[in-house]
């Protein structure tokens, strides 16, 4: 035994003396031309095949043994870099990377790395490049991220008008949208055509499906995360666009030289000045319109701080004359403050101030009026920890705190001077959560990723909670009592912990199968019984009456790029989301300015399956990519079509997706994309029934959504033009190009739609009244459109 | 309700401006078997009171709705007065209370019991006649139309709902003697406003109610046309109804005021409308109608230029 004990003590003694000291090497990745840190770039030490990614900041750290190495930075779009590094002390080493072109000739989709696909635990995510998002032919030739994330796999919307989008059967209310880390309540302009998203002010959108990593939490679906531009740091430059139903322009360049920068973005629409001299509503004092500015500064203090400012302001506007209107819009900023503790402990503090508003107001004068805004507002608090423990391990941890606001309607009418004040007390709420996880790589074959998120949700005083009647399912319930809490009390509170984990087994050098667990809960509930979501949607916390959804998701996937150069890349994903507590409504059900909202919901449970195929090719003057997404998305809810299971609205079987691009010359080029998907549910009659001379349609078998409108498909194409390089046989200043765009080629009239009414003609005593079945299409004709782009 | 009305209305531009189109079809539809429909809104005004049961159609049958015919209607009121309905032999499945000199049909605070045996099933329902308030005034204003210079002259009732709340009413219009009954022209009130979430108790009704007694028509270019011009008369009715008849009304008036065009990114799904009339044996034919006896205020009025 003291011989054991011996030999312990000697191998810790020496064991220090035969270990080689490690070092950590970091640094920040940039774009050379703008100084645009880089998300995603890849950092590779050919000597030990050890690699990292640059986080949302452009930072990366490797720590390995004392030698010299090259080390090789990439990313997708820039020239490669190799350095040789002698690592026999910690080393921070910024990477500039050389753009290829600056030209809009690339057309990538996640493929930040040269392996990426295969060879990162992440799945169920798709990584859009603002040069792919330009060159998607859309609507109006007007560039536009959730237009574009449309043609991803899983991805879908119910239709055009129809704001939001829908991801593997889920909810619209069911995916967290931030803009620079805030959240973001409504991310559409004008009915879901246009999105909150300025492109020009746009560096970096990703979307996470499954798989999401345990620093996200609050939604059930997805995580859609877009970066702003930081602002040129090297130099002036001012982007922007003339299109055919609004302008952009932003500025941004150096205040201090690579040391601070900003970006100014701004666009406005201007339908309703082309538009007023036809109609009369826009010459007395009506409008339509909407803009956006959006801004951010940073601030690099020096090596180990870093301070970012964003902040976005839009709103939609609608006004039927000078006092009559509509409006909405979002409100956010976020303030963020990146510290370098020590060579490999990065954390980010931010904080968040968010508001999503909108306001009618009708009434010829004061004395006759009536007005009604409503609002959902919240503060965030949220440490970041990244501990880059060593090469195989990459720790993150940290917080988030909420406090919500919400105003379910402030509405007052005013009759004959006479106010009358029919608001609906405000709901204040707190959300918190703490998390933990690990990507860990066990070795050359297996990586897995797992964490842990606890959150926990407060209801909290003042307020009022009432109490309802159990009844028969399907039918309004009614209020039995009511309790009033002071400020500072609890008046429900729920909390939950959410499990993450996913995994990679890497099959060959150039594919992996992949696979993952994540159970996601949202506090939060987007209610909206309409056709499709549009922005008078409220949003609702979780209450003594409203639990909170809770969705366990399965995702088992193959990757595997393909071809010399790995220009392919095909994938296949099969998921499985069980949901919990998903919200329905009661036939009649009265969602808005209703106090007691909540006895006309329902509860019931979810399930949304399907397999995502994908193909892509990256690189070369033809390139695109096709995607397939075979689906089912379902509700049952007790009180609703005979307690069985049902489709939900958003419910699609078959959706494909086809993009292709192609470089003509150096100059022209053509980009078109072509979709097809099933028709969404929709409710259908079988019988009219005839009541105080009023036809009123009726399902005699009591179903939900039983039938499919029909199917939906569409080509879209674009050409674009390079403006000239050279100018009298000088490098022209100035860049420009034109997209000449045709939405929806052959004129399909896609159904928005169908609904049943009576004619509305009057009907003579005792003669019958005839019944009509209409469709729908919100756009049923070819739309072309011109659209400038410069850049100078 | 009006926020509803206004967004259709210059909704209604957006859509040309985004080129929208809208094609009548014949979809194909799920086959049913026909269910009773028992038409049972019943009043205090002078005159006859008329039950009408029919059964429903196949959603594309546009004749008139089959009467059912052989039914034993009779309705009983709970200090148990019966009032029995015969059959109109003139008009298959009208059944009719006649009442006697100065008598009208029930009482405020009453309940009543609807009874209906048909072809060996019994159906049945219960309501109960509500409160009204008077009618003060009617008075006519001209007005520039909203989104346009053309004037327009509109109608409008003054009326105050009682304190104490749970009222509701219906308020139904006839335009020079006849009754408006589009469903874009359902005017009903909880309390003095559009809900019971919205605390309008013991107040004059909301301008949207009080304006929500103008008629909706269109020329043949679909303009929309002036609901009154000179000579034209309006008389107001105000019918008290249940909870569950406001309930149901709002529903009628979801599911069949479809204006069409942009509105639709607003309508709701397709649901059926919520009945409080019952097959006894649950097991038996189904049923959809309404049941409701309502103490009624009128008071009319011509508009003179």
């Amino acid at each position: 035994m003291p011989r054991l004990i011996f030999v312990a003590i000697f191998l810790l003694v020496t064991c220090p003396v035969f270990a080689q000291e490690k070092f950590t090497i970091n640094g920040i990745i940039k774009d050379a031309s703008n100084g645009e840190t880089l998300i995603g770039a890849t950092v590779f030490i050919l000597e030990t095949k050890n690699g990292a990614t640059s986080n949302e900041y452009g930072f990366y750290s490797i720590t390995i043994a004392s030698a010299t190495y090259t080390m090789r930075v990439s990313y997708i779009g820039f020239h490669k870099i190799s350095k040789i590094v002698v690592l026999d002390k910690n080393i921070q080493q910024n990477v500039d990377l050389i753009p290829e072109s600056e030209q809009l000739q690339e057309v990538v989709v996640q493929a930040e790395l040269d392996q990426a696909n295969v060879q990162n635990t992440e799945m169920s995510t798709n990584k859009l490049e603002m040069k792919t998002i330009l060159k998607v032919p859309t609507l109006f030739g007007e560039a536009d991220v959730v237009r574009s994330l449309l043609l991803l796999p899983g991805v879908s919307t119910v239709g055009e008008g129809a704001s939001g989008f829908n991801v593997r059967g889920g909810s619209v209310g069911q995916n967290l949208i931030l803009l620079d880390e805030a959240p973001v309540y409504n991310s559409s302009h004008l009915f879901g055509f246009f999105s909150v998203f300025n492109p020009d002010a746009v560096k970096d959108v990703k979307l996470y499906k499954g798989a999401i990593p345990s620093r996200y939490g609050g939604r059930l679906a997805s995580i859609l995360d877009v970066r702003m531009k930081d602002g040129n740091s090297k130099k002036f430059e001012t982007t922007g666009g003339i299109g055919s139903i609004f302008s952009r322009l932003a500025v941004e360049g150096p205040i201090i030289k690579d040391k601070m920068s900003f970006i100014v973005a701004a666009r406005r629409s201007y339908i309703d000045v082309l538009a007023r001299p036809f109609v009369p509503l826009l010459q007395n004092g009506g409008s339509l319109n909407f803009y956006d500015l959006t801004l951010k500064t940073n601030y690099n203090i020096n090596r180990k701080n870093r301070l970012y400012l964003s902040a976005y302001f839009g709103r939609d506007n609608f006004k039927f004359d000078k006092t009559q209107g509509f409006n909405w819009g979002n409100a956010t900023t976020s303030l963020r403050w990146n510290h370098l503790f020590n060579e490999r402990l990065f954390s980010n503090l931010t904080l968040i101030y968010s508001k999503y508003d909108y306001a009618l107001q009708f009434g010829k004068d004061e004395s006759n009026q009536f007005s009604w805004n409503s609002s959902i507002s919240n503060f965030i608090i949220k440490p970041q920890f990244t501990y880059f423990i060593n090469s195989k391990n990459e720790l993150n941890f940290g917080g988030e705190a909420t406090y919500y606001t919400f105003e379910p309607a402030n509405a007052v009418g005013v009759t004959n001077g006479k106010a009358v004040d029919i608001s609906i007390d405000r709901k204040y709420n707190l959300e918190t959560a703490l998390y933990i996880g690990n990507n860990q790589k066990l070795n050359d074959v297996l990586s897995i990723d797992y964490g842990l998120r606890f959150s926990y949700f407060q209801y909290l005083g003042p307020g009022t909670a009432y109490f309802y009647n159990d009844t028969i399912p399907g039918i309004r319930r009614t209020v039995t009592g009511a309790k009033k809490y002071k400020s500072g009390e609890t008046i429900a509170t729920y909390n939950n912990f959410e499990p993450r984990f996913s995994f990679k087994i890497q099959t060959s050098e150039t594919s992996a199968v992949k696979g993952s667990y994540n159970r996601m809960v949202q506090y939060l509930h987007l209610i909206s019984n309409t056709t499709a979501s549009n922005p008078l949607d409220v949003w609702n916390p979780s209450s003594n009456n409203i639990k909170p959804q809770i969705a366990d998701q399965y995702t088992l996937g193959y990757f595997r790029d393909l071809g010399k150069a790995r220009q392919y890349e095909v994938s296949a994903e099969v998921y499985l989301r069980n949901t919990q507590n998903q919200i329905d409504y009661i036939n009649g059900a009265d969602l808005l300015i209703n106090r007691y909202l909540e006895g006309d919901l329902l509860s019931g449970q979810g399930r949304a399956y399907g397999v995502e195929t994908y193909f892509q090719k990256k690189t070369g003057r033809l390139t695109g990519w096709v995607s397939y997404t075979l689906g089912k998305s379902e509700l049952k809810v007790n009180g609703i079509n005979n307690d069985q299971w049902y489709n939900t609205r958003y419910n699609q079987t078959h959706n494909l997706k086809v993009a292709a691009f192609y470089d003509i010359n150096s100059r022209w080029s053509v980009a078109g994309n072509f979709v097809y998907l099933s028709g969404t549910p929709t409710t259908f009659p079988t019988s009219r029934v005839i009541e105080q001379g009023i036809l009123i349609p009726y399902n005699a078998n009591d179903s939900r959504n039983n039938v499919q409108l029909p199917s939906y498909h569409r080509l879209d194409v674009s050409f674009t033009l390079l403006g000239k390089k050279m100018k009298n046989g000088k490098e022209r200043k100035n860049s420009d190009y034109w997209v000449f765009s045709i939405y929806n080629l052959y004129a399909r009239r896609n159904p928005f739609s169908i609904y049943f009414s009576q004619n509305d003609q009057r009907v003579p005593q005792g003669q019958p009244i005839q019944s009509q079945a209409t469709q729908l299409s919100i756009i049923g004709t070819i739309v072309p459109s011109i659209s400038y782009n410069f850049k100078f | 309700m009006m926020y509803k009305l206004k967004c259709c209305i210059f909704l209604g531009w957006i859509a040309i401006l985004f080129l929208s189109c809208e094609n009548k079809i014949n979809p194909t539809l799920e086959t049913a078997n026909p269910v009773y429909v028992v038409d049972a809104w019943l009043n205090n005004k002078p005159g006859p009171q008329v039950i009408v049961l029919t059964k429903s159609q196949s959603y594309f049958d546009n004749t008139l709705p089959p009467g059912v015919s052989g039914a034993l209607v009779q309705v009983s009121d709970d200090k148990g007065k019966v009032y029995t309905f015969q059959e109109n032999s003139a008009i298959q499945g009208n059944y009719v209370w006649t009442p006697a000199t100065n008598e009208v049909f029930g009482t405020v605070g009453y309940k009543y019991q609807l009874n209906i045996q048909i072809a060996g099933e019994i159906l049945t329902s219960t309501s109960r006649m509500g409160r009204v308030p008077p009618i003060d005034s009617i008075v006519y204003d001209t007005d520039k139309r909203t989104g346009s210079n053309d004037l327009i002259t509109r109608g409008q009732f003054w009326a105050k709902d009682p304190i104490g709340s749970g009222d509701a009413y219906w308020i139904r219009t006839y335009k020079n003697g006849v009754l408006l009954s589009k469903p874009v022209e359902i005017n009903i009130a909880y309390d003095a406003g559009f809900s019971a979430g919205g605390v309008t108790d013991g107040v004059t009704f909301i301008t949207p109610i009080r304006r929500g007694i103008n008629s909706s028509d269109k020329d043949a270019n679909d303009k929309q046309l002036n609901p009154i011009v000179s000579n034209d008369s309006l008389n107001v009715q105000i019918h008290s109804i249940t909870v569950e008849a406001f309930n149901h009304l709002n529903q009628v008036k979801v599911q069949t005021n479809r204006p069409g065009g942009f509105s639709e990114l607003f309508s709701r799904p397709l649901a059926n409308v919520l009945t409080n009339i019952q097959n006894v044996n649950t097991q038996g034919t189904n049923v959809q109608g309404f049941f409701n006896v309502a103490a009624v205020s009128m008071s009319g009025k011509r508009f003179k230029k």
